[in-house]
């Protein structure tokens, strides 16, 4: 059993070494290219640094609007598709159209909302909103799916009513894991957001793609150190503020 | 006060946990619900509040149709009834006085209270009913940092805040150990004295049921094998709703 597995795993991997062209060897090869790549990138030049901050605080807002909004949109969503507190003719749809959505990423949103609404950051946003949405949503509802049934019980037995049960027996116990993949979305989102500028969905992609495409190593070196540094910035204040809520 | 006719109730897959119980008790009884794990005393009590959906049979508490009642009907015959759980059942990340007032849900205007706001009748309420248990000088602290028999004084304070006629406790010292087993009894048994509050009580303990109750109902494989005051209680009887006492 385990062997046939091996070797179902070991074709498996072999056909996509083949189909996809990996060779180690021409990686090698392109090392020089690679090397004189970042040659040609330093030094950074500074002069670009205001436009790409300007660029990098743009993204950050894409994905702070997107992400508040998306934590939102996704509560009434996350109630509907938890299987211990929807009842099954609203579950099964609701969790349904949350796959489908989820499996579609936020690049492809943008590009749908880019050709919707114009270049900038507002298609940008309703990208981040889009996938964010659902996929909150999921969170949620698993988050709801896992809480203690007794509190629930509780509150039942004092004759509150539906919503009064969800506000005081459910949310208090879901409510600091909210928080926590509130903010775990809003740094993968930042993330995100770098790239919706390729599409010309606004921020500090559309600085870096425009300087690779004018060949301006130099000034696409800033606005790429500019993003990590934003990446990591949020990065670090996201995960202590998590480390409280948990 | 409380009438049982014909209750059955059977849990998914095929378990018949109480199978044809007809009980009636009156004001102000102590009644504790004697029998071994898995006799059906947990799915009966909780059938009389209808946190489990009896399969047949009708129960009544306090002039109120529990079974066949509509939703808001059920609401209003639940606020009447106080219930406590082994496991306490606290929302642990929230106030002790918020545990406490959350058992005023049932009469208060639903949506203040979604945001969070309670009429400053119903937090007084809720404050004495603290003290009643000897913790109002916990008010303020986060459920969870209470021990197993602060929680479980809190919870009694929460049922004691719905003004019942009747409160419900299940196995409620199952899970402290015995010096706070008799603590917890004396706070149950002092508010059915004074407050001539009806109390059904599921032990699995005989010790203590026969020191506190005013009257036994054994439970076996879901029906009524004993009914009758702790005085009536003889080795058959206690043969009768554990079994034979096995060797240790």
């Amino acid at each position: 059993m385990t062997r046939a597995a091996v070797f179902v795993g070991l074709v498996v991997v072999g056909w996509t070494v083949w189909d996809t062209g990996a060779d180690p060897m021409r990686l090698v090869r392109g090392m020089p290219w690679i090397a004189d790549f970042l040659r040609r990138m330093l030094p950074p030049d500074l002069a670009v640094l205001p436009a790409a901050v300007k660029g990098a605080v743009l993204t950050v807002e894409i994905a702070l609007l997107g992400t508040v909004t998306a934590a939102v949109l996704a509560l009434p969503l996350g109630f509907l598709s938890a299987r211990n507190v929807a009842p099954p003719p609203v579950f099964y749809p609701a969790r349904t159209v949350l796959n489908l959505f989820r499996s579609v990423d936020t690049l492809v949103y943008a590009l749908i909302f880019v050709a919707a609404v114009g270049l900038g950051p507002f298609p940008g946003v309703l990208a981040v909103v889009a996938y964010t949405t659902t996929s909150l949503a999921k969170l949620y509802s698993e988050a709801i799916e896992g809480i203690e049934p007794g509190p629930v019980d509780a509150i039942t037995a004092t004759g509150a009513t539906r919503l009064q049960v969800l506000r005081y027996g459910v949310l208090p116990q879901v409510l600091p894991l909210f928080l926590s993949y509130i903010l775990y979305r809003l740094e993968t989102n930042i993330r995100a957001a770098t790239v919706l500028g390729f599409v010309g969905a606004g921020g500090i992609g559309f600085y870096l793609q425009t300087y690779l495409r004018m060949i301006d190593y130099p000034a696409a070196s800033t606005a790429l150190l500019v993003t990590i540094v934003m990446v990591m910035v949020v990065d670090a204040v996201s995960s202590k503020v998590r480390a409280r809520l948990i | 006060m409380i009438e049982v006719a014909g209750l059955r109730v059977v849990l998914p897959p095929d378990v018949v946990a109480v199978d044809g119980i007809d009980l009636a008790i009156s004001p102000g009884e102590f009644v504790v619900i004697l029998g071994r794990s898995g006799s059906g005393k947990t799915t009966f009590l909780r059938a009389l509040n209808r946190l489990v959906e009896p399969t047949a049979g009708r129960v009544s508490v306090a002039g109120r149709a529990v079974t066949g009642a509509a939703p808001a009907e059920l609401r209003a015959a639940r606020r009447r009834i106080g219930m406590i759980f082994q496991q306490f059942n606290l929302v642990r990340r929230a106030s002790v006085l918020d545990n406490v007032l959350a058992g005023r849900l049932g009469w208060v205007a639903p949506l203040p209270s979604l945001a969070g706001r309670f009429p400053a009748a119903d937090r007084a309420l809720a404050r004495e009913c603290l003290a009643r248990v000897g913790l109002a000088h916990l008010a303020e602290r986060r459920a969870d940092t209470l021990s197993g028999g602060e929680q479980q004084r809190v919870a009694i304070a929460r049922a004691l805040a719905q003004g019942p006629s009747v409160v419900l406790a299940d196995e409620p010292t199952a899970s402290l150990d015995p010096a706070l087993t008799s603590e917890i009894m004396g706070i149950l048994k002092s508010i059915n004295a004074e407050r001539g509050l009806t109390l059904v009580v599921s032990q699995h303990q005989l010790e203590t049921a026969l020191a506190y109750a005013t009257r036994l109902v054994g439970l076996r494989r879901g029906r009524v094998c004993f009914d009758g005051p702790p005085a009536a209680v003889t080795p058959a009887v206690v043969e009768a709703i554990y079994g034979r006492k096995e060797e240790p």
